[in-house]
């Protein structure tokens, strides 16, 4: 991984599994709603952030960027599988981000809630780390071999003003 | 080509689900066979193993070319293409693979079991030409590749075991009727190292290299490392069997220390994966992974004593259950039981809709039951062995029969929801029309 764009997006699916990594513990660790202290709350609205961050701006930069550069090398079947489980993991990762975000504005999770939020986040968490294995083996070791260093500086700089 | 692209054009080199599904079924099913033979010929006759026709002869075939070979020729033809980036060839010559080598294992194993030379050389041909048919499709492959030497110094040297055991076995069979060779015992010994850690070992070593990032997001394995590794692996591997083969135990010997060598290396050169790797937690299946890496140089070991003198009776016996049972079949579950819901996940969006999650096609179960019948047959068989005590070996071989039904089980329910998953697909597709 010795480009500046499959770095940054190294970092990014760092920041993702780590997020993940926790919420599974947190959803192991409560069978039943859990209280919503101040804790609590600062991680579920990190949660909700890193989730958004995740699925709007770096699979935004992905689909708009990225994969339009692989297409033009001709490698459109890895671009099809990722595109597809984009909109898979997208509105599983909105739903779990928003309901951890009312429960740390609301100050508790209700019955309905933590059960929709548990189901959804334990599926998340599984679809997130397979889409997550898939980009590292393939993607990302692909941009040194198929990008050039101009396009990856270009790439680069798109990713830090859209994502950040 | 860059390390680490097992991903990347996956999805163009996909084979049918049911070309390696069959191979990994068959693997299933013989090694349910193998422990169940095993299991009616009884500890005395596994104990007292060292070598000639009979139904111990057949139950170890199923498992070394049944159950161990069936599944690396199954991984081997979707992974190789996928990590190299290359096409193995045409779809029908795999298949072709099956069709000579799934009956020709069956029908041998018959006629060692019984033991009827027609059936045995009948077998063994149909059985060795499934491997050349193997052998041609993966040697096609590698000749093509020159950036990925993790994998395919590896495959290289099983390539080039899976001609020299392949050989070595027809003599031996033909020796049965014919008796042509000199030292059956020692031809036979050299036909398990090559089998053992040529074709098998070295295909595992050389898959791993690239499923093992993979599967705990780890950084690729560096390609140094992994070469010296491969180098002192492949010499070990050569002195092992020319000791083997002529009976010289100094040469053996120093071709079990290459190896051990070789290993230590590897290991080394695994390291930085496993230390820095993004997913902490890791996967069930890496239970079986210990127990094969632990059982490996245990085994070696075992090989190093009989080379210095320590007698065949149980020394031998034991080095080569830990090869076989210890070492590759621990090793092979774990990736059964990895990759058969893996595979049959990356298929399962192909008629839209969401893939389906590998906890739902993968029981959890089955897969325990599995792991502790078959770490409890190691140990009561292995303990039965070295103590001379029949009573051990009896509860271990029905605990690895229980323990590879309770495999089969597995693989069954794997299948299962794959076709649930798809069938449910299928009718979502057909309203959207």
């Amino acid at each position: 991984m010795n480009t500046q764009t499959g770095a940054l997006l190294h970092q990014a699916h760092m920041t993702t599994i780590e997020a993940l990594q926790s919420l599974e513990e947190f959803l192991g660790a409560n069978r039943k709603p859990p209280q919503v202290d101040d804790l609590v709350a600062r991680r579920m609205k990190q949660l909700s952030r890193t989730l958004r961050s995740e699925v709007e701006s770096h699979f935004g930069f992905e689909e708009n960027h990225l994969f339009k550069a692989f297409v033009e090398q001709g490698e459109t079947g890895i671009v099809t599988m990722l595109t597809h489980e984009h909109r898979s993991i997208l509105p599983l990762a909105i739903q779990v981000a928003d309901l951890a975000l009312a429960a740390a504005e609301g100050g508790s999770f209700s019955e309905s809630a933590w059960t929709e939020f548990k189901d959804a986040g334990s599926e998340l968490i599984e679809r997130e780390i397979f889409h997550i294995q898939k980009e590292e083996m393939g993607l990302i070791a692909a941009i040194s071999a198929l990008i050039d260093p101009e396009a990856d500086q270009e790439l680069a700089d798109i990713y830090r003003r859209e994502v950040g | 080509m860059f390390p680490g692209s097992l991903m990347m054009g996956a999805k163009d080199r996909l084979l049918p689900l049911s070309v390696p599904y069959r191979f990994f079924a068959t693997a299933v099913v013989f090694h349910i066979a193998a422990w169940l033979v095993l299991a009616l010929a009884g500890p005395d006759l596994s104990m007292g193993f060292r070598g000639g026709q009979g139904w111990v002869l057949a139950g170890l075939h199923l498992v070394t070319l049944g159950t161990l070979a069936m599944t690396a020729m199954g991984a081997g033809i979707q992974l190789l293409p996928v990590s190299t980036r290359r096409q193995l060839g045409p779809v029908w010559a795999c298949r072709l693979v099956y069709w000579l080598f799934a009956p020709g294992v069956a029908l041998f194993a018959v006629g060692l079991g019984l033991p009827m030379a027609g059936l045995q050389h009948a077998g063994a041909t149909l059985s060795i030409a499934g491997m050349a048919v193997f052998g041609g499709l993966v040697a096609g492959n590698l000749r093509k590749v020159d950036d990925l030497p993790g994998v395919t110094r590896h495959a290289w040297m099983a390539v080039a075991s899976l001609v020299l055991l392949a050989g070595l076995g027809l003599l031996l069979v033909i020796d049965f009727t014919s008796g042509i060779l000199p030292d059956h015992g020692a031809i036979a010994a050299a036909h398990a190292v090559l089998a053992g850690y040529g074709f098998m070992g070295m295909l595992a070593l050389g898959f791993a290299t690239v499923l093992i990032p993979m599967f705990i997001l780890g950084p690729a394995v560096a390609d140094a490392p992994i070469r010296r590794s491969a180098l002192f692996s492949g010499l070990g591997l050569a002195a092992g069997t020319l000791g083997a083969a002529f009976a010289l135990p100094l040469v053996a010997a120093a071709g079990i220390a290459l190896g051990l060598v070789g290993l230590g290396l590897y290991l080394r050169a695994m390291q930085p994966c496993m230390k820095n790797r993004m997913k902490k937690r890791l996967e069930p299946f890496f239970r079986l992974v210990w127990v094969a890496l632990v059982l490996l140089p245990l085994g070696l070991l075992v090989a190093l004593a009989l080379t210095l003198g320590a007698p065949a009776d149980p020394w031998g016996t034991l080095w080569g259950f830990l090869l076989v049972f210890g070492w590759l079949l621990s090793f092979v579950t774990a990736l059964l039981q990895r990759i058969m819901p893996f595979l049959a996940s990356m298929h399962s969006s192909s008629l839209g809709g969401k893939p389906a999650l590998l906890s739902h096609l993968a029981p959890k179960l089955p897969v325990d039951i599995h792991l502790a019948c078959h770490s409890a047959a190691l140990v009561l068989i292995g303990l039965g062995i070295v103590g001379g005590w029949a009573w051990p070996v009896r509860l271990g071989l029905y605990a690895g029969l229980a323990g590879s039904i309770a495999f089969g089980v597995f693989a069954y329910l794997v299948f299962r929801r794959y076709r649930s998953h798809m069938k449910a697909a299928a009718a979502a597709a057909n309203q959207g029309d």
